[in-house]
């Protein structure tokens, strides 16, 4: 048997992934796996957040300018999806840069506490434009446009889950792959340095308002992107998918998966997302199977469930440790 | 009247995150909890209506002893986890009301009824009565604060907690007496927030969202400013409804704290930096 080498874990991992819908065949199984998949990019865009110091509770809300740019420019201007779905990120990161830029003034708890207050207002101000949101949420937006090369392929993907799964997935590990590349180059290591110590960060010269306008643009950009692309797969928005609640959930799913690793969201998100859902049988029970991991991974897992596995060899260590000198006596 | 709502639930919420550094989402659902124990004794039970308020804050005083007991204390100074923690409450308690009592809008009796005159202004007795309620409570939980040995410890351990720790007061005990306080003012908020406008399962989000914003205009660690934030709120959101919808209104008071906070990052009347 070979070395188990992290990259082929991931490897196999995504394989299997691309393989799923051989062993899944329930549209509602997939319809999870498509949600999860894209509520695993807004929550790592929100980790690349939350690396320059800033928890921003306002993710949902950026979703929510994706979507709803994406939904009404598609839906009015009669544009292709492929087009707006881009655009609808960059309407959020702009939005972002706007409102990040006069954000840089406040820090740690005011700026989570400022964010989640610029996160209702603009929920709400998507609840006041009812001339393009629409009344009751923005129904009949397009959904993706077929690809069609003659003679090669032909998708269409109106009412498939099958062509969205494989285009969530593809977005979804390009996504994480730019994030793990931002993350660990050198703007990464400045917001990692500014978290630490701001002051210190800008003693040497570095920019700290601009760095953490830039993780708030990059996390953004990849909000809207989900918020976009949920957009064209649900058809159908309201706006209380973007409001309080959701925001908050999103920097739980983080938390409970771990902040430290990259892989934390991941892990938090597919668990938070699916565990519950493979229990709906269990009706109004199923919210407390949520509660119940939550209060387990509270109690037990101080880092999360991704610092489950350090946490285990720090105690696997320690055993060893202890035990050497009484091996020796 | 809908100042003195807001003031009673971002109190409690400003003494948790003062004494303890805890972002009590499940403020909420506290709130709502207190609501429904006081339809429960009242409407289901037929007991006094006064007896099951003071009763429903009795009982949500004594969940957040449990509460600082279990769910706060093991996690003491670590702002992540108590936030992970709270939110769990959140799911748990919501579910559980709706098992227990189904999700649709209940309501409670009034407290009291008819209409007051006084030249030309006429008001509604309950909202007059809801109003000298809570009044009355500020004034009690001002005069424990100031004039009482815990009360002063309170204080202590809002301004330095290690300091205050170093002075040999016992930093559990204040947080247990700051918890159960912060419990019952939500329990009677709700209650009587549920006979003025009705009971759901998710009444309470908005309420923290208000308490939060509140909590946040003031400043962290002024308790006084919590009065003076709760009255500036609760006025816009009295009347600007009457010129424009209510989620504009929202966003205008939002848009309003967010200025402030802007030039002034530590609040209105925050002390800290």
């Amino acid at each position: 048997m070979g070395r188990l080498t992290k990259p082929t874990v991931y490897a196999v991992l995504i394989i299997l992934l691309f393989l799923l819908p051989l062993f899944v065949t329930r549209p509602y199984y997939l319809h999870i796996f498509i949600v999860t998949l894209l509520y695993i990019i807004v929550v790592s865009s929100l980790r690349t957040i939350a690396l320059s110091g800033q928890v921003s509770v306002a993710h949902a809300a950026f979703m929510g300018i994706g979507g709803y740019f994406s939904g009404v420019v598609s839906k009015e201007l009669g544009l292709t999806p492929w087009l707006t779905i881009p655009l609808g990120g960059f309407a959020a990161m702009i939005v972002a840069v706007l409102i990040g830029y006069p954000f840089t003034r406040v820090r740690a708890i005011y700026f989570s506490m400022v964010s989640l207050f610029g996160g209702i207002a603009i929920v709400n101000l998507i609840r006041v434009a009812q001339k393009w949101t629409g009344a009751a949420g923005l129904a009949g937006i397009p959904p993706l446009s077929p690809i069609n090369i003659p003679g090669l392929i032909n998708i269409t993907f109106l009412g498939q889950k099958l062509p969205y799964y494989y285009f969530t997935l593809l977005l979804a590990l390009v996504s994480l792959l730019v994030l793990y590349r931002i993350e660990h180059c050198r703007i990464g290591m400045t917001w990692r340095a500014i978290a630490q110590s701001y002051l210190e960060a800008s003693s040497v010269g570095i920019n700290e308002a601009g760095f953490r306008v830039l993780a708030l643009a990059i996390g953004c950009f990849f909000a809207g992107i989900a918020g976009a692309s949920y957009a064209h797969y649900n058809l159908v928005l309201t706006p209380s998918t973007f409001s309080f609640l959701p925001s908050i959930f999103l920097v739980m799913y983080m938390l409970v998966g771990g902040r430290d690793r990259f892989g934390g969201p991941i892990i938090g998100t597919g668990i938070l997302v699916m565990v519950p859902e493979l229990f709906r049988g269990l009706k109004e029970f199923a919210p407390l199977i949520l509660g119940a991991i939550m209060v387990i991974v509270v109690f037990l897992m101080p880092q999360g469930i991704a610092g489950l596995f350090d946490q285990i060899r720090a105690k696997y260590g320690e055993v060893r440790n202890r035990k050497l000198p009484g091996s020796a006596a | 009247m809908l100042s003195s709502m807001y003031i009673l639930m971002a109190l409690g919420f400003a003494i948790l995150l003062s004494v303890m550094r805890v972002l009590n989402f499940a403020h909420a659902v506290i709130y709502m909890g207190g609501g429904y124990i006081c339809y429960q004794l009242a409407v289901v039970y037929g007991l006094n209506q006064w007896v099951s308020l003071v009763l429903a804050a009795i009982v949500m005083g004594l969940f957040g002893l449990f509460l600082e007991r279990c769910c706060f204390r093991p996690f003491f100074g670590d702002v992540n986890r108590t936030i992970v923690m709270t939110l769990a409450l959140i799911v748990i308690l919501e579910s559980a009301v709706n098992i227990l009592v189904g999700t649709q809008v209940r309501s409670l009796p009034a407290f009291a009824s008819g209409v007051f005159r006084t030249g030309g202004v006429s008001l509604s007795v309950e909202r007059l009565v809801t109003f000298i309620i809570s009044a009355a409570l500020l004034l009690v939980l001002i005069f424990f604060i100031q004039k009482t040995k815990i009360g002063q410890q309170m204080l202590a351990v809002s301004q330095d907690s290690t300091g205050a720790v170093l002075q040999g007061i016992n930093i559990y005990r204040v947080s247990a007496v700051a918890t159960v306080i912060a419990c019952a003012l939500a329990a009677v908020a709700g209650s009587l927030m549920g006979a003025i406008v009705s009971l759901s399962p998710y009444m309470g989000d908005y309420m923290l969202v208000k308490a939060i914003e509140i909590v946040i205009l003031a400043g962290i660690g002024s308790i006084g400013g919590v009065l003076g934030a709760g009255l500036i709120l609760g006025t816009i959101d009295g009347t600007l409804p009457i010129l424009i919808s209510g989620s504009a209104t929202d966003a205008v008071g939002l848009g309003i704290v967010i200025l402030i906070l802007l030039f002034r990052p530590q609040g209105l009347f925050g002390h800290e930096a």
